[in-house]
């Protein structure tokens, strides 16, 4: 069925796909959520014809699938803690811990398993304190380390960026009591991990990449939403749940995409600067007044939601002067792709 | 549900210096700037023996040094690496509270302390791998390989009872070091002590052997001949020296106190001497509190030759640390003070960082005006 879709050029995102792959050597895909809208298992079974021998989930529960869809070792991001009730213990996965306590607790619970060991970056998200790494080192008991790992903003502002907060850790690594020589990085350009490896020969360092690889060529990807219905409307005239009354003469598309799709999702917006705030505010206001511009675009414009979006289809307002697509024509929609569900992925 | 047992408020009281000793000698080890006899050789300050009671026994006890505002009838009261009190116990405030009401009676506007409390420490071979890291420039970046969560939890205590940490500049505050190097003696022998060591010191120790450089302990006599070297390595070094007095009015404390306190010590090479030090013990701690050497006849490697007759006189003494006393926290090896890090390293012992200084202010204004006075005075 054709409703809300993503179509890939297999050959050309492919090419992209192994491109990364050798430019980033040692690289570990990333695979969790919505799977960048690809969906995990069909990442999973991308990631082992790269061949790759470790690919990375978010979370436990996505665990079991990836275990399933792909034969190498399976890294879990999220650290592990003693009150997880999903948590996979399995040959396979490999887990991450960040607190002194989960270090003994999983020692106790999972004597063998194998681990990572996170610091704590200017993320301030998880992980240790780098003081705290020799006792963690002392309650490890039968865990196997596999690794170190840092999780980098997508730009530090720390002294040397991103860049100098990676080679302060990984000269931490190397003076710590923590015996392991491989350290999995994230968001470090491939110019920055070659200087860091080439800065840290003692180190096998592999970058953790999700978003560069699998959304690394736009161009091989498009979003069809497919026009399920047109109306003509007046100035005035009511319509949708809210029966709000239509701005102007125009017509009226229902287009598949809701938000069982990620359509119409807000979160905050990652702005800096005065430019792009202003501009935030500016389109506030018009959101103040009733009004959200959707993100179907049609004749070169993003258009307005005639209301907010259903759960499958949006109702979207179209001024008279503007030529409507047919029923059954699409519409380029410019998705946030870790947050869109799409109805069908057509490799072609 | 389970209750604690109330505890028993505890009370500060002036307490004689005969008390105060008493209650040193009970204990392993507390600083020897927390001995009554410390008091007289800051003769510039007031000093005062408290002691802590739970009921009438005495549970703790400290050094206090009161020194006078310009002018006013008012004082910083100081507890130079003190007070010696159970700083594990965990309620601190019990401890706290009737020494800052006690000190307030007596005319303090303040309180500065110096909690005699390791929160982390550095082994040799961890800091010798940071120094030769060029990323690594500070003991702060290094992790540590061992830390004591309860002590650094005392941080946060301390703030919520209106403490204020004293900012240090890489270490070095005017008061007491923060960070300092210490070698571990408990349940080692000399040739332990020896195998720990780098090369080069032992080398070192070697050569000076081989040179024939011979270390003996002084009397108070001898001061004189310690000072003259202690001078030149003053003007060497660029920095103040104490006056002969000063030595003379410590060796008399501290000698009435304990007679093996402070030992002098001297090394000879063909008559010539070549380097002093004196080293104070209480308990279970040593410290090598003050060093010189001559310019003339370096080679004989006299500072390490009296190091390790220090090292070895501790051991056998009963000593469990050998404390060589403050370093500056910089790793960096184009800093001047790095230098001195890697002589201490070179013993094989390990850097351990204190609790830090804390002020209490009791009278506000009085106490900005204290610091903005001290800040000036550089």
């Amino acid at each position: 069925m054709s409703g809300f879709d993503l179509d890939v050029d297999a050959a050309r995102w492919r090419r992209s796909l192994g491109t990364v792959t050798e430019t980033r050597p040692r690289l570990v895909p990333v695979i969790k959520g919505n799977g960048y809208g690809f969906g995990r298992d069909l990442l999973c079974r991308e990631s082992t014809a790269l061949g790759v021998d470790t690919i990375a989930v978010g979370t436990y529960d996505e665990v079991p699938a990836a275990l399933a869809a792909f034969d190498g070792d399976v890294m879990v991001l999220t650290p592990w803690r003693p009150f997880f009730v999903d948590a996979v213990i399995d040959d396979r996965v490999i887990h991450t811990l960040g607190r002194v306590d989960d270090v003994a607790a999983l020692a106790a619970a999972a004597p063998g398993a194998r681990v990572l060991l996170e610091g704590e970056t200017s993320m301030a998200r998880h992980g240790f304190d780098r003081h705290e790494l020799a006792a963690a080192v002392a309650v490890l008991g039968d865990l196997r380390v596999e690794g170190f790992a840092i999780h980098l903003p997508l730009r530090s502002v720390a002294p040397g960026g991103n860049y100098g907060e990676a080679e302060r850790w990984a000269a931490a690594l190397e003076a710590s009591q923590v015996e392991t020589t491989t350290l999995y990085v994230s968001h470090l350009t491939p110019g920055e991990v070659g200087a860091l490896s080439a800065r840290r020969p003692h180190l096998d360092i592999r970058p953790r990449i999700g978003t560069s690889l699998w959304l690394g060529d736009l161009g091989a990807l498009s979003v069809r939403a497919t026009v399920i219905d047109s109306h003509l409307v007046a100035r005035g005239e009511h319509i949708g749940y809210r029966q709000r009354a239509m701005p102007r003469d125009g017509t009226l598309l229902i287009i598949a995409g809701g938000t069982s799709h990620g359509i119409g999702l807000e979160s905050p917006k990652a702005v800096s600067g005065v430019v792009a705030r202003g501009k935030q505010l500016a389109k506030g206001g018009l959101e103040a007044a009733g009004l959200s511009l959707s993100p179907f675009r049609i004749g070169g414009k993003q258009r307005w939601f005639a209301e907010p979006p259903h759960m499958q289809a949006s109702m979207v307002f179209l001024p008279g002067d503007v030529e409507a697509p047919a029923v059954g024509d699409s519409v380029d929609v410019a998705v946030r792709f870790t947050t869109a569900t799409f109805d069908a992925i057509n490799l072609r | 549900m389970t209750s604690e047992p109330p505890l028993v408020p505890l009370s500060v009281r002036p307490i004689s210096a005969a008390e105060h000793l008493d209650f040193v000698r009970s204990r392993p080890s507390v600083s020897f700037l927390q001995t009554p006899a410390w008091a007289q050789v800051k003769n510039e300050w007031r000093g005062e023996s408290i002691g802590w009671f739970d009921g009438s026994t005495i549970v703790g006890a400290a050094l206090v040094l009161y020194r006078q505002l310009p002018r006013l009838k008012r004082y910083l009261a100081y507890l130079p690496e003190g007070p010696d009190i159970d700083w594990s116990d965990g309620d601190v405030a019990r401890w706290l509270t009737p020494m800052a009401a006690h000190l307030k009676k007596q005319g303090a506007f303040g309180i500065r302390m110096g909690p005699p409390v390791i929160t982390r420490r550095w082994r040799a071979a961890t800091i010798k791998q940071a120094i030769a890291d060029p990323v690594l420039g500070s003991l702060s970046d290094v992790p540590a390989d061992e830390r004591d969560e309860a002590a650094i939890e005392l941080r946060a205590t301390l703030s919520a009872l209106g403490w204020k940490e004293i900012p240090t500049e890489g270490g070095f505050s005017a008061g007491q070091p923060k960070f300092n190097f210490q070698l571990p003696l408990a349940g080692r022998d000399e040739a332990d002590l020896l195998a720990g060591m780098n090369q080069l010191w032992r080398r070192n120790i070697k050569k000076a052997a081989k040179a024939g450089v011979e270390v003996t302990t002084g009397s108070r006599d001898d001061l004189a001949e310690f000072h003259r070297v202690y001078a030149e390595t003053a003007e060497r070094d660029s920095f103040t020296p104490r006056p002969l007095s000063y030595f003379q009015r410590m060796w008399d404390a501290l000698s009435a106190e304990e007679p093996d306190r402070l030992v002098l010590y001297l090394a000879r090479h063909e008559g010539d001497l070549v380097a002093a030090t004196t080293m104070v013990r209480v308990g279970e701690h040593a410290w090598y509190s003050y060093g010189a050497s001559t310019t003339q006849k370096r080679d004989v490697r006299g500072s390490n030759a009296i190091q390790w007759q220090m090292m070895r006189d501790a051991l056998a003494a009963g000593a469990t640390t050998y404390d060589m006393r403050g370093i500056t926290e910089t790793l960096d090896p184009d800093d001047s003070h790095v230098g001195l890090i890697q002589f201490k390293v070179g013993t094989g012992g390990e850097a351990v960082e204190y609790l830090g200084e804390w002020d209490l202010p009791l009278n506000r204004a009085l106490h900005l005006g204290f610091t903005t006075y001290m800040r000036r005075r550089g």
